[in-house]
């Protein structure tokens, strides 16, 4: 344990803790959040935990997988920007018609 | 103890506590706030990761875009401060249960991947640039080259994926979308 806090950043260990610590308050904020934009910051910690684990992965593994790791941690990059756009759309979309975005009063798109 | 530990510990920490800022804040703007500080804090892991060029997108995307637009979403909040929209009991346990089960299905593999590293079988760590005009393995350049080369389909299909999102997400705000 003393040995893994000296080691800091040269371990890998403590990269997936951080990553899982991540993943879980993730989840956490995704079950309890009843606003929509709240729900999609609790996507996003998860989107970067994930991220965090491909990139510690590669690093300390053969020196072949590492860019593959960043480029595929790229593309989860460049998803989850697409998903925000389309996310922060159907926000607006719904706030156009019921004029909240509560999760919980959303029933409909077409304000019924 | 080296410098770059006793640099390492404090952005960890900042990671993780503007992740629980961002889970636990009632106030949505600080929440947006603490996510901000979360991101810029993974951005400095990526750095230690040696993916230079993943935590310099990272800082471009996600805190100089989705962030704002994250910031933007939450003008649309009718109770920002989140006094009216307090989570129920049931979801506040289902959501413990829930993240508390990922916490130790995914920190078991990490205390034993930790367990591992101590007996020695340390994971390889790979050669970094050692004079100025080396290219390392996770260069941008290189990085290039991968996008170039195995990951083109993949690319292109991300290229084509941002347009159809583009034309979506208008078409979603348009004024007379009803």
């Amino acid at each position: 344990m003393i040995d893994l806090v000296l080691a800091g950043p040269d371990r890998l260990a403590p990269y997936l803790l951080l990553a899982a610590a991540l993943f879980s308050l993730g989840v956490f904020a995704c079950v309890t959040r009843r606003n929509a934009v709240g729900y999609l910051m609790g996507i996003e910690l998860m989107l970067n935990a994930a991220n965090l684990n491909m990139v510690a992965y590669g690093r300390f593994r053969t020196e072949l997988l590492a860019g593959h790791a960043q480029v595929a941690t790229l593309f989860v990059i460049a998803l989850a920007a697409a998903e925000a756009a389309v996310a922060l759309a159907l926000v607006y979309a719904i706030f156009r018609n019921i004029r909240d975005v509560d999760l919980d009063k959303i029933r409909s798109l077409n304000g019924e | 103890m080296n410098v770059a530990t006793l640099i390492f510990w404090p952005v960890v920490a900042v990671t993780l506590a503007g992740a629980a800022g961002a889970a636990f804040a009632r106030n949505l703007v600080y929440a947006a706030l603490s996510l901000g500080a979360s991101l810029v804090g993974m951005a400095g892991l990526y750095f230690f990761l040696q993916a230079e060029y993943v935590a310099v997108i990272q800082m471009i995307v996600y805190v100089g875009g989705i962030l704002i637009l994250i910031l933007f979403g939450v003008m649309f909040s009718r109770d920002i401060l989140g006094t009216s929209t307090e989570p129920s009991i049931g979801s506040r346990i289902l959501g413990g249960l829930a993240s508390l089960a990922t916490l130790a299905a995914m920190g078991r593999i990490a205390w034993n991947i930790a367990g591992t590293e101590s007996l020695g079988l340390r994971a390889q760590r790979i050669p970094t640039a050692d004079w100025v005009g080396q290219i390392s393995s996770t260069s941008a350049s290189h990085l290039g080259d991968l996008l170039m080369g195995p990951w083109l389909a993949p690319f292109l299909v991300v290229a084509v994926l941002l347009t159809v999102v583009l034309v979506a997400a208008l078409g979603l705000v348009r004024k007379d979308a009803q």
